[in-house]
């Protein structure tokens, strides 16, 4: 290896160039992929920095379908208040609504530092990325967001350049990995998506989620709040369609739901659901493994 | 700061010397000093190097991203100081090398725009009198605890010594135009990209420059590390760590993992 690649920085060029490799393997990782026939050749990632925010129904700039227009496939419901009009403060109707223009800028800057991490990859003449870590962070004040994905290129030990040049992913490092190939899977890639769903709450979800009790009589304590289950559900259940859709027939293993919640204003709030995992493809039967001994701590 | 140990405290030449009568302090645990004993090493002493150093501040341009020449230098040379001191205490012992470093940076209320950058770790010697000295005759330095020491002798590798390189990066502020010019999108900004990654691309190349001098075959447990310190939140310190490790052998004596099943609980 020493082609460099014209779309990196100088400087990573010029640490490819040297000789020594670097992992950000832990010791015990290093030497389980030394054990594998995997040789580590260097620390590679990549970056994407976007503009961020949460636009949406409030916003002018607000990008993608209108809410009120109904939506194009997406998951999109509403509710309507039961009171007649009270008083125009009153919530009289409520929607949650996909934000797919969300979803797409999450994958795009997923995607491109995915994309960059892998041509440092290649530029190293890798056959897989193992540990790979991603994060996606505000930046200062700036109003943006950093995705970075980083991890350690391997070669396998005497193995002819990897076929068609893309190296494979995974989450995965030294131990768990053997384990994996073990039960007869390798590593493909790591896969990840978002979804995105936006909470305006009606009257009804309003008043639960400020846990006074209902002046109108209708709900009793301890009530369901559907239109925030209905959204959790919905969030969860697209993360996981759109995570599907990148399967193309492979499995998902060791996956990762992780959901957040953002108030934008009053009744109004986004549900955020990131499912990561690793896509693997079996290549031969299950070996046994060994039966394990069983043992005692002493302490 | 020179090689001299005379250069040292005076309660550190005390304190050697006792060393040097067969009692070791250290912080290994009593599972890590076991390790280190089976691959054949003996701690010798806790050991520590500071420097306390005024970093001061630099000025930077509001709108435009560059790195801070003089801020890399000062957060770069205080680390040496402090990891070239211990070394020192280390080689005074007639170490080998030094295991389980931890490289700090603190900051009092005395000393406005200064830190004190300090480095500690154990100082071990063969016990078969065999030199593990790294390429330029100095004790090896790793963050390694005892359990990755052990693991790592046994693929044939051994360490050099504790390489890091570092970078300083104004990061730019974004003038009224351009955030106007591209408000309501979820878009890629490519002049930050760039700035972040060519940032932290310098701090990996300064530290396997490092690894180079040292003839190391590579670079391990390699971590990233980004702290504002007292600039604000424009300013951040890339840090880029490893344990330069060089192959002496061919053979991975690890023996293959057992299987156990746990039954605590």
């Amino acid at each position: 290896m020493t082609e460099t690649a014209p779309d990196l920085p100088e400087a990573a060029n010029r640490r490819f160039a040297s000789q020594a490799f670097t992992s950000g393997l832990t010791v015990p990782d290093f030497a389980a992929c030394l054990q594998m026939g995997l040789e580590p050749v260097g620390y590679v990632q990549g970056f994407c920095v976007m503009q961020w925010g949460w636009y949406g129904l409030n916003s002018p700039y607000r990008r993608g379908i209108s809410p009120y227009s109904g939506g194009q496939g997406g998951y999109m419901e509403s509710w309507q208040c039961p009171h007649g009009f009270v008083s125009n403060e009153h919530r009289s109707w409520g929607q949650n609504y996909e934000q797919s223009w969300i979803e797409d800028a999450w994958g795009q800057g997923f995607g491109t530092a995915y994309s960059r991490m892998l041509k440092e990859a290649a530029a190293v003449g890798a056959h897989g990325v193992v540990g790979v870590v991603d994060t996606a962070d505000r930046l200062g004040d700036l109003g943006v967001l950093e995705f970075h994905l980083r991890g350690t290129a391997v070669k396998v030990t005497d193995a002819p350049a990897p076929a068609g040049g893309q190296p494979w992913t995974t989450y995965l490092a030294g131990q768990r990995l053997a384990k994996l190939i073990e039960a007869g899977y390798m590593p493909i890639s790591v896969a990840a998506a978002v979804s995105s769903v936006r909470v305006w709450a009606y009257c009804m979800t309003e008043f639960l989620l400020e846990g006074t009790s209902s002046t109108w009589g209708m709900q009793p304590a301890g009530a369901e709040i559907i239109q925030v289950a209905s959204a959790q559900m919905a969030a969860r259940q697209i993360a996981r369609e759109h995570v599907r859709a990148q399967m193309a027939g492979d499995s998902l293993h060791g996956a990762e739901l992780v959901v957040s919640e953002h108030q934008l204003s009053e009744g109004d709030q986004e549900i955020q659901c990131l499912l990561r995992g690793n896509r693997v493809r079996r290549f031969k039967d299950f070996d046994p493994m060994p039966v394990p001994h069983p043992t005692v701590r002493l302490s | 700061m020179s090689d001299d140990p005379q250069g040292l405290p005076e309660a550190t030449s005390h304190r050697l010397e006792e060393l040097e009568h067969g009692l070791f302090t250290s912080d290994l645990s009593v599972n890590e000093f076991l390790l280190i004993k089976e691959v054949g090493f003996h701690p010798l002493g806790f050991v520590m190097g500071s420097s306390i150093y005024h970093t001061g501040i630099q000025t930077r341009k509001w709108g435009q991203s560059q790195e801070l020449t003089k801020l890399t230098e000062a957060m770069y040379n205080a680390r040496e100081l402090a990891m070239t001191r211990m070394e020192e205490e280390a080689a005074e012992l007639g170490a080998d090398g030094v295991v389980g470093v931890r490289l700090d940076v603190n900051y009092y209320e005395w000393g406005k725009d200064a830190a004190e950058f300090i480095a500690v770790g154990t100082a071990v010697k063969a016990e078969s009198g065999v030199s593990h000295r790294n390429k330029l005759g100095k004790p090896f330095t790793s963050d390694l605890s005892g359990q990755d020491f052990w693991t790592l002798m046994q693929t044939g590798y051994i360490p050099q010594g504790l390489v890091m390189g570092t970078c300083v990066y104004h990061i730019a502020h974004r003038g009224l135009g351009q955030t106007l010019g591209s408000a309501g999108q979820n878009i890629e900004l490519p002049n930050f990209t760039q700035a972040l990654y060519e940032a932290r691309e310098l701090a990996m190349t300064r530290m396997q420059d490092e690894a180079d001098r040292l003839g190391a075959s590579g670079i391990v447990g390699v971590r990233l590390e980004e702290k504002s310190h007292q600039w604000g939140s424009h300013t951040i310190e890339f840090l880029s760590l490893g344990t330069a490790v060089v192959k002496t052998s061919n053979d991975v004596t690890l023996p293959t993992p057992t299987t156990i099943i746990s039954l605590d609980n």
